[in-house]
């Protein structure tokens, strides 16, 4: 516990550290905006919550194949399909949409997964076309069939929404619940096993394959599950899917920064959730572009994909008490 | 526009759409053969485009801005390299955050340089064509099939070549004969990364003009799935770049004719996806060390 948030706590230090020489080369002020971002970023609840929930699904949704030894990169096109379905089964369904969302989105991570397990389609390069082709049904769907009569630039309203505490209460909900599937069930157990090690799995008469479709479904219910409270929190989607890109993609660095762990993505995508608020506070008062938000995200996932780089930086920096 | 002449049309085009495809693939090729898979060929396909858009826009160079695509993608190569080969980082891993970081620089740097969040004025400064009969050729797309047919000689036909090979068959095996598994994999990382970073530049001052946010559109994952579907052979990896190229020029010349613009573009994605599911278990298998740090 402690070594893994010194190690991230080090990981976003060096990242910190490089932001703020891109910064300086671009010619922004550096200090005051990264100042600006943590010091801004954390300052409305409400907002943080409904900023940080979608990510918490994104991040379980990355996190559940990743313990099975699968790279779940199709987050995105689960949450997009998962944000379409829900948006037109909330017209009729209400709260009833949630579920079209979450059930759509986990066919899709099944999908993935059989993909996977017996075509021996590599689920990176599955997941990345889905994820495109999904772009552009969403926004053909949106453009064609559910646009609003009075702005044609977005979709007609959602039919149900939450409200960002209960949307944080389900994320925190599904995380607690995927942490006891992990670790407290057989299937939990399975799905680590064949993750870390596939010959002990074959051994021990585990079925990868079961694993493999079972551990995407269930990432994929996640995603699809993002993609609903993100599009319930903005209320449509917008021609050019401004809300919605981007948070699959980010959920990789939540489940990563947060160490792979179901209640420390809580945590990392609380503190991303006020880094990317704070990002928009830094544009609006300084003229500083809010991507840094992915730049420094970025970064942090890089250091902490060598365990043997932080060591070196841990000696080299004589912070490590060993 | 004529039946004929349109699918003549796209056809031809196809041989401009399919270059950045086979540049990547063939940079990914070499590395995936020294047992490194790069999946942040996406993020150096997205980065190289802004550099050469860069370049090009400041000194009106054309050759300067291609010059500045392929340095920039093999500097992200070797950073790359220096933490998978070096600090034996989880390949993925490090791949994915470099395209992450990439998109969030690119955007950056669009703001910085020219105050806009969608794209970059157009760059005047233009490619050399090659004439050939009635029409012409870009004479990048040329040097990539003649990059390709090299790429093969110096893996299938050359001593380097073979230790090459060997790092990504059995690092351990090459090492006990004195080879430098590691420096062979940086070298062939950030080769990688310049001729990704070649096809990033042509991706925007051939074929688009410009630079826009998140313009590579997962065409380099469309290149990591054609060093699959080419049993990491560079010259079968011309026929999938074509036939990825030919959907991607189809998507958008179709789109001017019928009014289904958003679902024809999904026609590359699809196609790959439809490849990879025909031919997912083929009897060409991998490289035995692939992804595995040394």
């Amino acid at each position: 516990m402690i070594a893994a948030l010194s190690e991230v706590a080090l990981a976003l230090a060096a990242a910190l550290a490089f932001s703020s020489l891109l910064l300086l080369a671009l010619g922004y002020d550096a200090a005051s905006s990264l100042l600006t971002m943590f010091s801004y970023g954390f300052g409305n609840p409400e907002y943080l919550a409904a900023v940080a929930a979608p990510l918490v699904l994104s991040a379980l949704a990355f996190l559940i194949p990743f313990k099975a030894g699968m790279f779940n990169i199709g987050g995105e096109g689960q949450a997009y399909l998962g944000a379409l379905l829900f948006l037109y089964a909330s017209q009729g369904l209400g709260a009833l949409g949630i579920a079209a969302g979450a059930l759509a989105g986990a066919l899709l991570g099944g999908l993935v997964g059989a993909l996977r397990a017996f075509l021996g389609v590599n689920e990176v390069i599955a997941s990345i076309m889905i994820n495109w082709t999904l772009f552009y049904v969403t926004l053909f769907s949106v453009s064609k069939y559910l646009t609003h009569p009075e702005y044609p630039h977005r979709s007609i309203d959602v039919g149900f929404s939450l409200g960002a505490p209960y949307s944080l209460l389900l994320a925190a909900l599904a995380a607690l619940a995927a942490y006891a599937l992990l670790y407290r069930t057989l299937l939990g157990y399975e799905i680590r096993v064949v993750g870390s090690s596939p010959r002990a799995a074959a051994y021990a008469g585990i079925d990868a394959r079961r694993a493999a479709v079972i551990s995407m479904a269930i990432g994929g219910l996640f995603g699809g599950l993002a993609g609903t409270l993100k599009v319930m929190y903005v209320g449509h989607i917008d021609a050019t899917m401004s809300a919605l890109f981007g948070v699959g993609f980010l959920g990789i660095g939540v489940a990563l920064i947060g160490r792979a762990n179901p209640l420390g993505s809580v945590a990392s995508a609380l503190l991303l959730a006020g880094m990317i608020i704070g990002g928009h506070w830094m544009e609006l008062r300084l003229g500083t572009p809010p991507e840094l938000t992915d730049v420094i995200v970025g970064t942090t996932v890089l250091v902490l994909s060598a365990p043997y780089a932080l060591k070196l930086l841990l000696k080299g920096g004589g912070l490590g008490g060993g | 526009m004529v039946e004929a002449e349109l699918w003549a049309f796209i056809a031809v085009s196809s041989v401009a759409y399919m270059t950045p495809i086979l540049l990547v693939t063939i940079g990914e090729i070499i590395a995936e053969r020294s047992g490194v898979v790069n999946i942040g060929v996406e993020g150096i396909l997205l980065a190289s485009a802004f550099a050469a858009v860069a370049a090009a826009f400041f000194s009106g160079s054309a050759a300067l801005g291609v010059a500045s695509g392929a340095l920039a993608g093999a500097l992200i190569g070797a950073l790359f390299g220096l933490f998978a080969v070096y600090l034996r980082a989880d390949q993925i891993i490090a791949g994915l955050a470099i395209n992450l970081s990439s998109y969030g620089f690119t955007v950056l740097g669009l703001i910085a340089l020219w105050g806009h969040h969608g794209a970059s004025p157009r760059v005047e400064a233009e490619l050399p064509y090659f004439s050939l009969g009635q029409g012409s050729v870009p004479l990048l797309s040329l040097l990539a099939l003649l990059i390709a047919a090299v790429a093969w000689l110096l893996l299938f036909r050359t001593r380097a070549g073979l230790a090459l090979r060997a790092c990504g068959e059995e690092p351990s095996a090459a090492y006990a004969m004195g080879v430098n598994v590691r420096l062979y994999r940086m070298a062939a990382v950030v080769l990688g990364g310049a001729l990704a970073g070649l096809g990033g530049s042509f991706l925007a001052l051939e074929l688009a003009g410009s630079f826009t946010r998140g313009m590579s559109a997962g065409m380099g994952f469309i290149a990591l799935a054609n060093v699959a579907f080419s049993g990491w052979n560079p010259l079968p990896a011309i026929l999938g770049a074509y036939v990825f190229g030919f959907l991607s020029a189809a998507a958008d010349a179709l789109q001017q004719e019928v009014g289904y613009a958003y679902l024809l573009k999904t026609l590359p994605y699809l196609g790959t996806l439809a490849a990879a599911a025909l031919l997912g278990r083929r009897s060409i298998r991998p490289p035995q060390r692939l992804g595995v740090p040394f």
